[in-house]
């Protein structure tokens, strides 16, 4: 941690680590311990103002919003997480095999590609949702699919970028098989590039989830989500601002946290 | 004309393998399309005279080819909940949506080329890192949550309009017009902040040319070099993004549009979905891609327009 501090010394980098590390603070305690049950209801603390008893209020059923907003965080982040690991993972697989190997390969994955490129990816997952149906691992999975087509092409154009390096030329007089060149040679290279996208992957993976949990599609109630809550705090905008507000401002730092810290890696100094 | 040509032939080619994804993908969905019609109560005799008769006995790319060529001409089919053909049901909430996304374009062009100018001519000031701060801030805010934050000041401080009281634009056009404003707004703020970045940085590599000295040389002042000469070739990198942006715009009025309570595409797509009715979701989910892939068709072209050094590859 401290290696990491001090070799990006900027500025982004810090206050996004600062930002960051609160809300995985939240996110893993959140799994452990809530302040309140996150399905208490308590009539009297109905839109109970925030005050040390409940930092931020409480709900129209007299939920304690911190405890659920806790709850939210770790779904969101649970659930951007996995997103981003299938996108990269079976991106890797399909942008390395066809910016490898060309060909005819290359050309019939590509244009289908292009093709769900065409789809803006909150809506690939609501046409994969509404073929698999809502809920929790549905979203996931819909969300982690329609991330696959923009992780592959990034990475098919980085390994097209390689394969013209001498070193892949030496590798190969040296015996080593395609599926070493691909992982153990060039994979190392575009490291610097699948990290950043996976960043930039894993904010846009909290927005499409927050946005799909404010349609209702995403993680179902009694389970608390940060979109969900913001669509429910909508109807008492007037009488509890808070309730919207928070679970709100929450989303705001968990994607600045991260897209400042993208920013300071690509600073580097 | 050759260059064209070739583009729009690669389009043609780009929508005949979404529309055969689009197809397949509801194909594979399980489930009778006769029975969802008719009800679970339905004799087998009777499901099979609606299969024969919704043509579901043929052959898969014989369906496919009749569904394109149905969808061509405007004929969407028939909803299954509601006894009304798909058509009907969504003509008249094109013109919501894509007034939304033309407002939104509209602002999102028209606030970031002065304020990434603006930002780019004084890059180090005081002023310069005050809206680097507020744009990052920006970005990272969900255009729904800013839908809700509009709600709340606009709405209910400052009574500026009736939260949820939409105006149909058959009614009254220009009442139309205004309550689409906020909600557009909400969708072009997160895209400005980005745009004013890309274009800051675009001009900042731009100005230490050779023909920006030769500009100053003849005596332009910073303001015409900037908007004369630099902005032309700053431009080239924010249409691509802009393109891109006009996508996330359509598929970002959907969320937004449940914020301000509009009834437009986004509305009907959700219902749908939690509707199992398929042949309407297949025709937005179509139309948007329709659009987003002309819209990427003129971008290509756009950008052939002002960077002749495409011309020169071929």
């Amino acid at each position: 941690m401290r290696k990491l501090w001090k070799k990006y010394d900027n500025f982004h980098f810090h206050i996004g680590l600062i930002l960051t590390s609160i809300i995985m603070i939240l996110a893993i305690t959140g799994i452990f311990y809530t302040p309140y049950e996150t399905t208490e209801m308590n009539i009297a603390a109905k839109f109970a103002r925030p005050s040390l008893q409940h930092l931020m209020g409480c709900d129209n059923y007299g939920r304690d919003i911190f405890s659920r907003v806790m709850e939210g965080i770790r779904n969101t982040f649970f659930i951007a997480l996995i997103t981003v690991s299938i996108g990269t993972v079976v991106g890797v697989l399909i942008g390395a095999a066809t910016g490898y190997f060309g060909g005819l390969l290359d050309e019939i994955l590509m244009r289908i590609n292009d093709a769900l490129f065409a789809f803006p990816s909150i809506l690939l997952a609501l046409v994969i949702i509404s073929i698999l149906g809502t809920g929790t691992i549905n979203v996931t999975l819909a969300l982690g699919i329609a991330f696959i087509p923009s992780f592959a092409r990034i990475v098919r154009s980085e390994y097209k970028k390689q394969m013209s390096q001498d070193y892949i030329q030496s590798a190969r007089l040296m015996g080593a098989g395609d599926a070493r060149i691909i992982f153990v040679h060039i994979l190392p290279n575009i490291l610097p590039v699948l990290v950043s996208s996976v960043m930039i992957g894993f904010n846009n993976a909290v927005l499409a989830e927050a946005g799909l949990s404010y349609l209702g599609i995403g993680v179902q109630p009694p389970e608390a989500s940060l979109g969900r809550m913001l669509s429910e705090a909508q109807s008492y905008l007037f009488t509890a601002p808070w309730y919207s507000l928070f679970p709100g401002l929450v989303i705001v730092v968990m994607v600045l946290g991260f897209a400042l810290i993208a920013e300071g890696l690509s600073q580097k100094k | 004309m050759k260059y064209y040509l070739k583009k729009i032939v690669s389009m043609l080619l780009t929508l005949l393998v979404v529309s055969f994804l689009v197809f397949a993908a509801f194909e594979i969905i399980p489930g009778d399309p006769a029975l969802a019609k008719l009800g679970a109560e339905a004799t087998e005799v009777r499901l099979a005279q609606m299969r024969e008769q919704m043509g579901l006995n043929r052959p898969f790319l014989v369906r496919y080819g009749s569904w394109v060529l149905d969808c061509l001409k405007g004929n969407f089919g028939n909803s299954y909940s509601y006894n009304q053909s798909v058509r009907s049901m969504i003509a008249d909430k094109i013109p919501i949506t894509i007034t939304m996304t033309i407002m939104a374009t509209i602002l999102t062009i028209g606030i970031s080329i002065p304020a990434g100018v603006s930002t780019a001519k004084h890059a180090g000031s005081r002023y310069d890192k005050g809206s680097y701060v507020v744009n990052q801030f920006v970005m990272a805010i969900p255009s729904f949550f800013l839908g809700i934050l509009m709600t709340f000041v606009f709405g209910l401080i400052l009574h500026w309009f009736t939260p949820g009281g939409y105006i149909s634009y058959k009614k009254d056009f220009r009442g139309f017009l205004g309550y689409m404003i906020l909600p557009s707004v909400a969708i072009a703020i997160p895209k400005c902040a980005m745009s004013i970045k890309l274009l800051r940085s675009a001009i900042l590599t731009e100005a230490d040319k050779d023909y920006v000295r030769t500009a100053y040389s003849r005596g332009n002042s910073t303001t015409q070099v900037l908007y004369g000469h630099v902005l032309k070739n700053a431009l080239i990198p924010l249409v691509t993004f802009w393109g891109m942006a006009v996508a996330d715009m359509v598929a970002g009025s959907i969320v937004v549009e449940q914020v301000f309570n509009i009834p437009g595409l986004g509305r009907i797509l959700l219902t749908s979905i939690s509707n199992r009715d398929y042949p309407v979701v297949e025709a937005i989910i179509l139309l948007v891609a329709v659009v987003v892939i002309v819209m990427n068709l003129l971008v290509d072209f756009l950008y052939r327009k002002i960077d002749h050094r495409i011309d020169r590859e071929e």
